[in-house]
């Protein structure tokens, strides 16, 4: 109690920071992800290109800390103590924003898990130099494909909504009207993001290169 | 023709750390009941259903017309006003329990000081009264009167509060409530003098931070307050005032130029 004095901006600061990072950086980094990854669906010599880059960018583990793992260990871990501090009423009051705050909580959990996954997987286990061959060999697998799917509808969704609150929380969406429109603006951002990484490892996963065709001019 | 009839079943505790027991009563209908009738009715003669004798029910009530806020309680899971709950519109048999996230006292009664505490804590008021005439104040435009009317009807019944998944035991959310009358005080050219003030005060724990915009609050005031949009205000306002009480130093003196 003594710690928590009443004036203290510790909790304030700490809660926004908490909100601030789901946007930037890792809203912005899934933005990134999905955007590199969709090479997957042009083919794999431009994906391994695309890679490859990436791969060589330069202090690349200490960008990779600062930029991704600390952000999204604060992020989960904070957002965690925020939920353990709220005590869901959705089974008495099923409104729809109720709803949208519990699935907030279950979709950052199922996130969580999944991210710790996928880095475990792509990045420790791949060392951080993986190419379309092994990804599209890890994705043949349907358990993992499925796991994959799961994983990005609840990220999705989990940003999407994030984008809504993060509006109202930052005192940019004020009137009803501008609330809608960003819950609107969310939605977009959430299916868009859900559709494209589906379609990303969907493609893996089968091989297709639906994006190909122009690239190469004929669609061989 | 034997009179109509209806069932109400009430949660009581004769103390906070006694068992719970649930208490039904059979009560006579007449025409415009609501539920503080019953509870007076249940006074009168307290008598359970099975014909036990029982006693009068603890509540709080005072204006029987949506203006005070005291009759507060939960009604067949909702959190409402006992004096606007009227019988014909409720589901029977009614259920009348308290207010869960406020200290009880007996039956239905609970304490709602927390909401009162803070809105001393939150300087909800605008400072007119000195020791000397500070004379009159800055006129008030029409169209800010009418924004501010609004909200100036809050009755801090404490429903915002009941609702929302923030304000529990291990989270001292202020709620919406007091979060809107600080927007409605910063709102009033004379109450904007106390602006930092306020905002510093929802800057700590318990604060404007610990919303997370489930807005069942808004769903819930009998008042039709428009309270998520004073929680999206109010959070900017915090934000500027945090944003800029770091970055900036005072260079004028005199100037009573609201925050935000």
């Amino acid at each position: 109690m003594a710690v928590a004095a009443s004036n203290s901006r510790t909790s304030y600061i700490l809660d926004k920071l908490q909100s601030l990072s789901g946007i930037v950086p890792i809203g912005a980094f899934l933005a990134e992800h999905i955007w590199s990854n969709s090479y997957a669906l042009v083919s794999p010599a431009k994906y391994n290109d695309v890679s490859s880059e990436l791969q060589q960018v330069p202090w690349r583990i200490f960008v990779e800390t600062a930029v991704l793992w600390l952000p999204l260990l604060f992020h989960s871990l904070y957002g965690f103590y925020i939920w353990w501090k709220g005590k869901s009423n959705i089974t008495a009051h099923p409104w729809m924003s109720n709803w949208m705050y519990t699935l907030q909580r279950w979709t950052g959990l199922i996130a969580f898990v999944f991210i710790a996954w996928h880095l475990y997987t792509q990045r420790y286990e791949g060392h951080g130099v993986t190419s379309y061959a092994d990804v599209q060999q890890f994705l043949t697998n349907p358990w993992n494909l499925t796991f994959y799917i799961i994983g990005l509808l609840a990220a999705s969704f989990h940003l999407g909504n994030g984008v809504w609150n993060f509006a109202c929380k930052w005192g940019i969406a004020v009137s009803v009207r501008s609330q809608r429109a960003f819950g609107l603006l969310g939605a977009a951002v959430g299916v868009s993001f859900a559709l494209a990484g589906i379609a990303i490892v969907i493609g893996l996963h089968y091989g297709a290169f639906p994006l190909g065709g122009y690239v190469t001019g004929g669609g061989q | 023709m034997a009179d109509k009839t209806f069932i109400v079943k009430i949660k009581r505790q004769q103390r906070p750390d006694e068992a719970v027991r649930w208490e039904e009563f059979e009560l006579r209908w007449r025409p415009h009941m609501n539920v503080i009738i019953c509870l007076r009715d249940i006074a009168e003669r307290p008598f359970t259903r099975e014909g036990k004798e029982s006693s009068a029910v603890s509540y709080e009530a005072n204006c029987l017309e949506e203006v005070c806020g005291a009759c507060a309680m939960v009604i067949n899971g909702k959190p409402r006003q006992a004096c606007t709950a009227l019988v014909d519109d409720l589901e029977k048999p009614i259920r009348l329990e308290p207010l869960t996230k406020f200290p009880l006292i007996r039956d239905l009664q609970v304490d709602r000081s927390k909401m009162f505490d803070d809105l001393k804590r939150t300087k909800c008021w605008i400072p007119i009264d000195g020791t000397y005439d500070i004379g009159p104040g800055p006129r008030m435009a029409p169209e800010k009167q009418e924004e501010a009317y609004p909200l100036s009807r809050c009755i801090t019944c404490g429903n915002c509060l009941e609702i929302c998944p923030k304000v529990n035991a291990d989270d001292q959310f202020v709620g919406a409530a007091i979060v809107s009358q600080v927007r409605l005080f910063n709102m009033h050219p004379t109450g904007a003098m106390h602006s930092a003030a306020r905002l510093d005060a929802l800057m700590g724990p318990g604060g404007i931070e610990d919303c997370d915009n489930a807005q069942n609050c808004v769903k819930i005031c009998p008042k039709g307050i428009p309270l998520t949009e004073s929680l999206a205000s109010v959070n900017g306002q915090v934000l500027r005032h945090a944003i800029k009480s770091f970055f900036t130093a005072p260079k004028t003196i005199g100037s009573a130029a609201p925050e935000g």
